[in-house]
């Protein structure tokens, strides 16, 4: 067959991936707040770049090594390590804030790995998004709903950078701090939110009940008390005294079964709505007491 | 019957993947396989090499030629004895010349505008596998500094190479050569030499009073 140099399709694909790059990269950053190996991070807005925190490890004279070359300095807007996400502030507005995906991505999507580590230039990896997993609590005492894996290659200083998708949009935000340095990506919707929450308050905010809990099964005689099918929940072993759950009136020996309308089945359930949203909120709790339902009410605090 | 592709939407994102890429693959190959050769130095396994000139003259990694004699076996499963140009440590590239004429040459390309995430093809005989074809996309364009401090510009594929690979040709989609791979930087990452310092090693080599190639 004849190759006709304009319309052959590989070399467009080959084109569009280079654009697709080189788009993102104009939002892709190098973050210089550890020492020897920088990480990457990407602008949320003109002076706001989201980032990895486990690569943040100095607070005071963080430089940001920008797209054009240039450098900044940058202060620490915000940092929640329980998702490893941290938010940094520019002295000088100059970024370009770059296009994010909020819908969950697709099992075998191309992906772009993009990061920054060196002086020398943009640097990617291309692969499909491999899996999409969640919710797991993560070594860093958080939930994660959701979380992407690439097979793309995660190169030294990738965390904090972007996973895109063909058009340069941003799905996801690479990292390797969590569990044992397994490469994954945060989703960028969740992402975002927290960058919200960090430039607002600076933090993000848990809700607090007090409790030390177990997850037991629940007898299926038992299970018709609540007038559904939940074959777990969580019995409480210990009540710190004062806390929101003392207050509230739980005692020793109770089974949650449900907070604020969601069924609780294990302490997953529990930690995902024990979310920010109620703190300082009265939300009702369902529990299982001597063979008998009972609903009480709560007032969350902030986890500090 | 032709296809139509408005150049301003995206590939992935827009088309339906079809035969039609696949056979551009394929023939995107064609020419490179042909002038792909195996270069044994009578020590340990062979290296690969491309045919730049085709009156024998061949491209490879100073690193692949050794001390030993040379056998070159190229496409068409011809064996060579093979004699040695010139080589340069710093850029890890010799020219080795086989005594036969009219041989295909790879298609070189112009690596000074090359991009990250451009589809690239390294090709090569990993682990004795011969003309085997890794694909990925340039990761990185940088610099690297050689045992004797000069710096040196590479191009990093985001795919693993493994020995074999060295002295192969690193392709770009439309089928030029764009790179000489070499595992001298970097383990196995797939780090290759910009095809035009590969040019001006051969001008020089060629502009030299001693050694002359056509």
């Amino acid at each position: 067959m004849t190759l006709s140099v304009e319309r052959n399709m590989y070399i467009l694909l080959s084109d569009a991936l280079a654009d697709a790059v080189e788009k993102a990269a104009a939002s892709t950053v190098s973050v210089v707040a550890r020492p020897r190996l920088p990480s990457s991070g990407i602008a949320v807005t003109a002076d706001l770049v989201l980032t990895a925190d486990h690569a943040i490890e100095y607070e005071e004279d963080i430089r940001i090594l920008l797209p054009d070359g240039s450098e900044s300095k940058a202060s620490l807007a915000g940092r929640d390590p329980g998702s490893d996400l941290a938010l940094l502030h520019l002295d000088h507005p100059s970024l370009v804030p770059a296009e994010y995906f909020s819908e969950e991505a697709r099992v075998g999507q191309l992906v772009l790995a993009l990061g920054r580590p060196t002086s020398e230039g943009i640097q990617a990896s291309q692969g499909v998004l491999s899996f999409i997993g969640g919710p797991i609590q993560t070594n860093r005492g958080s939930m994660l709903n959701r979380f992407y894996r690439s097979d793309a290659i995660p190169y030294p200083g990738f965390s904090g950078g972007p996973l895109v998708d063909s058009s340069a949009r941003v799905i996801g935000i690479n990292t390797t701090g969590f569990s044992s340095g397994v490469p994954i990506a945060i989703p960028a919707g969740f992402a975002w939110q927290v960058a919200e929450s960090l430039h607002l308050h600076g933090r993000i905010r848990r809700g607090f009940l007090g409790i030390r809990s177990q997850p037991v099964e629940i007898p299926t005689a038992v299970q018709n008390l609540l007038g559904r099918t939940q074959a777990s929940g969580l019995m409480l072993v210990n009540v710190e005294p004062g806390s929101p759950a003392d207050r509230s009136g739980l005692m020793l020996g109770d089974i949650i079964t449900g907070l604020n309308g969601s069924t609780i089945v294990d302490h997953d359930s529990l930690l995902q709505n024990l979310t920010g949203d109620v703190v300082g909120k009265a939300v009702s709790v369902e529990i299982l007491r001597a063979g008998t339902k009972q609903v009480l009410t709560v007032t969350i605090r902030e986890q500090r | 019957m032709e296809k139509t592709i408005d150049v301003n939407q995206n590939v992935y994102g827009r088309f339906a993947l079809s035969a039609e890429l696949d056979e551009q693959v394929a023939a995107t190959l064609q020419r490179v396989l042909r002038s792909l050769v195996q270069v044994q130095n009578g020590r340990r396994g062979a290296g690969a090499g491309i045919i730049w000139k085709s009156d024998g003259v061949i491209l490879t990694n100073s690193h692949v030629v050794g001390k030993g004699q040379l056998k070159v076996t190229l496409s068409d499963g011809s064996q060579h004895r093979g004699s040695l140009l010139e080589r340069s440590s710093d850029l890890d590239l010799a020219l080795v010349k086989v005594d036969a004429s009219r041989l295909p040459t790879a298609l070189i390309a112009d690596s000074r505008s090359l991009r990250v995430g451009q589809i690239a093809l390294a090709v090569g005989h990993p682990w004795g596998q011969v003309g085997f074809v890794t694909a990925g996309i340039i990761s990185a364009l940088g610099t690297a500094e050689t045992r004797s401090r000069k710096e040196v510009p590479y191009i990093r594929l985001d795919a693993a190479l493994a020995p074999g690979n060295s002295g192969g040709p690193l392709v770009n989609a439309a089928g030029g050569v764009i790179g000489i791979n070499t595992m001298i930087i970097g383990g196995d990452q797939g780090v290759a030499i910009p095809s035009h310092l590969a040019a001006a090693f051969v001008d020089q080599v060629a502009s030299s009073a001693n050694v002359q190639v056509v």
